[in-house]
């Protein structure tokens, strides 16, 4: 029975998966939303990164290993994105 | 009479010829004056006229600059575009690094560790990253460990699952997977029970589905599944009994481990998860048999963050069943530890309080661990701390469990 189970539930959400890709929608960023994520989310775990530590392309790498580490949705990271890089446009150009 | 009469004729006729000459003299002057207005206005036309070619010139040169600044921005771009590879794929290199001392009840005091730990991360755009960990650490001897922690790559399938691929680091519980890096856990040392051999899963190969989920009644909630290769079981090169859970490329012939983790958001800063897995574990008997044994694992944790209070908490336990080709007796091997710190942003410090208790067929340890952290920024990191150790059976082979210790160690994450 646990191996019946096992072996039908990955697969079986696989496919959920597949079929449900056009989910991931293109809903423009929220980056209020991302400061409160950010501020809820990041530090559960570690002091906070300033936006200033990394560029703005490492920040997207970083916040997509975060979605996997945090358990963060595709529209959370890209919210909490969005905040780090509007505090980055505001003091550093990067 | 008549000669008066022509007179004034005369004079009328005459006085009428001088104002005639009279007016056409007035006239020419006029005409003059017309003249020389006339050429200063062209003076006038002709200086305004060179000032008109100076201005056009001028803008013949703005024009050109604004070209040459288009065409440097362009060479700009060029080359970033050069230098992050094209728009879609790139790599970042990330990770820790962390030196420790130690001053053992009973030993000399020494310089105890160095440890890096690269990360790299490639990306595919929104649809796929790779991330490896590498740590190496230098041994007693001088000579360096080096061991693959994770190497795992995830397809991202929508915005709620991606499916991870490779050797990744155990999804349950949290100290593991989350916070052993040292410049994020907050005591130089980890709690009994939680590091390698002990009673909490170290890492996986296999495959995972994991995510975030949809808020449901404005909570937010995370998961994670996984099927991976067995855990081995058996005397550890330093004579302990113990599991080892760490990601291997086979699973000796016995079947899969399945399991996962489901956590919840239920206040701001808060997480609390659930953690279980099922499956065998692999013996091999002295003959070179392999056996397989019952291996179940269960864990609850709490991290908690509010106000520059940190909570962290979680219970782990591994558990061996009985197989009677075996001489070694199955058990639980369990551990849990609860954390507390208080940042002070201001003057940067951070002291830390945190108690684990680590069981075992053959041991019982606890630990009481004291820290007081400085922050030069919040990756580098500077740690104090005193460990105060109780092993109740000390019966492990060479213990040194019993030993308190006073550590220090400088991290940094990038």
């Amino acid at each position: 029975m646990k191996s019946l189970l096992k072996f039908s539930i990955l697969p079986w959400l696989l496919v959920m998966g597949l079929s449900t890709s056009a989910i991931a929608d293109e809903v423009k960023a929220d980056s209020i939303n991302g400061a409160q994520l950010w501020s809820d989310t990041c530090m559960r775990c570690h002091n906070l990164r300033e936006p200033a530590d990394l560029s703005k392309r490492a920040w997207q790498y970083s916040m997509q290993h975060m979605r996997i580490r945090a358990g963060l949705t595709g529209k959370e990271t890209r919210d909490i994105l969005a905040f780090i890089l509007e505090l980055k446009t505001e003091h550093d150009s990067k | 009479m008549k000669g008066i009469i022509v007179g004034i004729v005369l004079s009328s006729a005459v006085v009428s010829k001088l104002l005639a000459a009279q007016d056409d003299g007035l006239e020419l002057g006029q005409l003059r004056q017309e003249v020389n207005e006339l050429k200063q206005m062209m003076l006038e036309l002709k200086q305004s006229n060179n000032k008109l070619k100076g201005f056009a010139e001028e803008d013949a040169v703005n024009v050109s600059s604004e070209s040459e600044l288009s065409k440097l921005k362009g060479t700009v771009n060029e080359m970033k575009t050069e230098l992050e590879g094209n728009s879609k794929s790139g790599f970042q290199l990330a990770g820790y690094s962390s030196f420790d001392w130690a001053d053992t009840q009973g030993e000399d005091n020494e310089f105890n560790g160095v440890k890096f730990a690269p990360i790299f991360l490639y990306q595919y755009g929104q649809l796929f990253q790779f991330e490896g960990e590498v740590e190496m650490k230098v041994k007693d001897d001088g000579t360096t460990d080096t061991e693959l922690e994770y190497a795992t790559g995830t397809l991202f399938l929508n915005d709620y699952m991606g499916l991870q691929m490779g050797k990744f680091m155990s999804p349950l519980g949290q100290f593991v997977q989350n916070l052993h890096p040292s410049w994020i856990n907050k005591l130089p040392s980890t709690p009994v029970g939680f590091g390698h051999d002990g009673a909490a899963p170290t890492s996986n190969v296999g495959v995972a589905l994991r995510g975030g989920l949809p808020k449901i009644a404005n909570i937010r909630s995370n998961y994670a599944l996984f099927i991976s290769n067995a855990p081995t079981f058996g005397v550890a090169d330093d004579g302990d009994i113990g599991i080892d859970a760490s990601g291997k490329t086979t699973s000796s012939d016995v079947s899969k481990t399945w399991g996962g983790r489901f956590a919840v958001d239920p206040l701001s800063g808060m997480e609390v998860g659930i953690s279980g897995a099922t499956g065998k574990a692999a013996e091999e008997l002295v003959f070179g048999d392999t056996i397989a044994r019952d291996y179940d694992v269960f864990g609850i944790d709490l991290m908690y963050n509010i106000n520059s209070i940190d909570v962290k908490a979680e219970y782990i336990q591994q558990k061996i069943g009985e197989n009677i080709l075996s001489p070694l007796k199955g058990g639980t091997w369990r551990a849990w530890y609860a954390q507390l710190s208080y940042q002070f942003s201001s003057l940067k410090i951070e002291p830390v309080l945190r108690y684990s208790d680590y069981h075992n067929p053959e041991q019982e340890r606890n630990q009481w661990a004291l820290g007081l952290n400085y922050l030069f920024a919040n990756n580098v990191i500077a740690k104090l701390a005193y460990e105060y150790n109780t092993d109740e059976d000390d019966g492990a082979v060479n213990s040194s469990a019993n030993n308190n210790r006073v550590l220090a160690q400088f991290a940094f994450g990038f």
